[in-house]
């Protein structure tokens, strides 16, 4: 998963993630327990989360 | 009548709520496969941590949010916040920060910090602009003015930025001046037992119990204009008409779901004063102890922290919102808009407040939330709040963009929707 620029830092993601695979502190961050589940995806508000290629 | 709302936040769920009960017939579309916007639960841990707000309702249950919720006959119990507020001191006179010891005073006793001669001006200044508001100005620029100490400064800084999430230089005079109006006529906070998402389960009840639908998931792409009027709006691709489009998202946010150069110049106007609608950034700390950090259901301000304002402890109101044993803290942090972009060093300021203001205590950082741009602390900074009508007949904005005068946070959504309902049902 990618996040780009457009995240607040909001730690919505964070909280919907099975695996606590986002860190965030003014942004988030995936860490390399991410399972691409694509779950955080939906619930960010600013549409930040994307698939990575 | 067929009314659609774009947004399920506390201001559509409000708005919804309200059409339905008078036999309207309602449709809400979310985005997010959550409801609530920036005013419910997440959990995380174990504990009910939310999606924007401090779990706090600005004015208790007598504020204008309480007293729309009994209106609505929604089932939420708020409890009144005792003290409301106590403010933070270093004991040593003259210290500018918490390291060598501090004391709490109640939010009344603020008085007794300042110089005898300022006490004085301070008395007659707090009557009389309670009959005067100051007609131009900040909130910086009056205590500068008026009281010339920097205390006066810190403690307007720590409020607006609990309050607003604003630095007292950004808010006018007269918008604090009538939040202190508004502290007398509706009383201070409180806490919904449950956390934000009692209010917004409440709604969700009356909305459905009248056989209306929240769309979760669904995002609205559209809002589809004829002869200057709303008739309805596409979402995830399928059409829906209407008689009325009520918008939770923001004006600026709505402007761009309808072709605005179909608009004669008489809305030009309009569209200069969104463009210029600032939206304030914050910083929100969770943090878990398993003792209690503040002593009380109120704010403790903290105007000699370099960063963090206010701070609450709501599991002293609803333990519940914590594993059993454990306390959920929130501090929150008003973000200046040059420093939006240095957010981590922003948040590192805040920690090593917090490390100042509960030194010697035990306590774990859950969750660092910050909030700018399009998904800020309110979408239109206090005092600048535009109407609910927009160039577009039958389409209203409600939500924190377009508060009504005087409301701050989610009383202010309460106050604009009053006055946008009241509107609708009136000219229909
Ligand atoms: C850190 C922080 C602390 C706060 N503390 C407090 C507090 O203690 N007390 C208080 O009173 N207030 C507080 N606030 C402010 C309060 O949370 C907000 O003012 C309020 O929740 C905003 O509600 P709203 O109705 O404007 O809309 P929002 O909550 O923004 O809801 C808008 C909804 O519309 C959805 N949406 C957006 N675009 C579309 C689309 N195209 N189609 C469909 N859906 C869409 C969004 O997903 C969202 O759910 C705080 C805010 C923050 C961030
Ligand atoms: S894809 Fe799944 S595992 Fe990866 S960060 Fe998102 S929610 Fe977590
Ligand atoms: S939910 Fe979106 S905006 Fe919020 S922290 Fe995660 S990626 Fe960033």
């Amino acid at each position: 998963m990618k996040i780009d620029e457009r995240c607040v830092g909001c730690g919505q993601c964070t909280a919907f993630c099975p695996k606590n695979a986002i860190i965030v502190k003014g942004i988030a961050r995936i860490t390399t327990d991410c399972i691409q589940c694509k779950i955080c995806m939906a619930y960010c508000p600013m549409k930040a989360i994307e698939e990575s290629a | 009548m067929k009314v659609l709302v774009i947004g399920s936040g506390l201001g559509g769920l409000l708005s919804a709520a309200w059409l339905s009960r008078e036999g309207h017939e309602v449709d809400v579309f979310e985005r997010l496969p959550i409801i609530g916007g920036r005013f419910t639960n997440i959990e995380y841990k174990g504990f009910q941590l939310s999606t924007g707000a401090l779990h706090m309702i600005p004015h208790g249950p007598t504020g204008p949010l309480g007293t729309l919720l009994k209106d609505l006959e929604a089932d939420v119990k708020i409890v009144r916040s005792r003290p409301m507020t106590t403010i933070r001191i270093p004991t040593e006179k003259d210290a500018m920060d918490y390291t060598h010891g501090f004391q709490d005073i109640e939010f009344h006793d603020f008085r007794k910090h300042f110089s005898l001669l300022n006490r004085i001006k301070l008395a007659i200044l707090i009557t009389t602009t309670r009959t005067f508001p100051p007609k131009s100005g900040s909130m910086a620029h009056w205590c500068s003015k008026n009281l010339n100490q920097d205390w006066a400064l810190k403690l307007a800084d720590s409020f607006c930025g609990w309050a607003l999430s604003l630095k007292a230089e950004n808010v006018p005079a007269t918008e604090v001046f009538e939040i202190i109006e508004n502290m007398y006529r509706y009383s201070g906070p409180g806490i919904p037992v449950g956390g934000c998402q009692a209010v917004t389960e409440a709604l969700i009840n009356i909305i459905s119990s009248h056989g209306n639908k929240i769309h979760t998931s669904t995002e609205v792409t559209q809002i589809l204009v004829e002869n200057n009027k709303a008739v309805g709006l596409v979402a995830d691709g399928n059409e829906y008409r209407a008689d009325l489009v009520i918008s939770d998202i923001g004006h600026l946010e709505t402007s761009r779901l309808y072709d605005t150069n179909a608009l004669d110049t008489s809305a030009a106007s309009y569209f200069t004063a969104i463009r210029k609608l600032r939206p304030s950034a914050g910083v929100k700390i969770c943090l878990a102890s398993n003792e209690p950090l503040i002593e009380h259901t109120g704010v403790l301000l903290t105007p000699y922290a370099q960063r963090i304002n206010g701070i609450d402890e709501v599991t002293n109101v609803d333990p519940s919102l914590a594993p059993a044993g454990k306390h959920l803290i929130m501090a929150h942090q008003c973000v200046q808009w040059e420093n939006i972009g240095r957010l981590e060093e922003e948040i590192d300021l805040g920690l090593r407040d917090l490390s100042e203001i509960f030194a010697g205590k035990e306590y774990e950082v859950l969750l660092i939330q910050s909030y700018s741009g399009e998904w800020p602390v309110n979408r239109s900074s206090s005092g600048s709040d535009l109407s609910n009508r927009t160039p577009i007949e039958g389409l209203y904005v409600v939500g924190d963009g377009a508060k009504g005068k005087g409301g701050i946070e989610v009383d202010g959504i309460a106050l604009g929707v009053r006055t946008a309902i009241n509107d609708i049902l009136n000219s229909n």
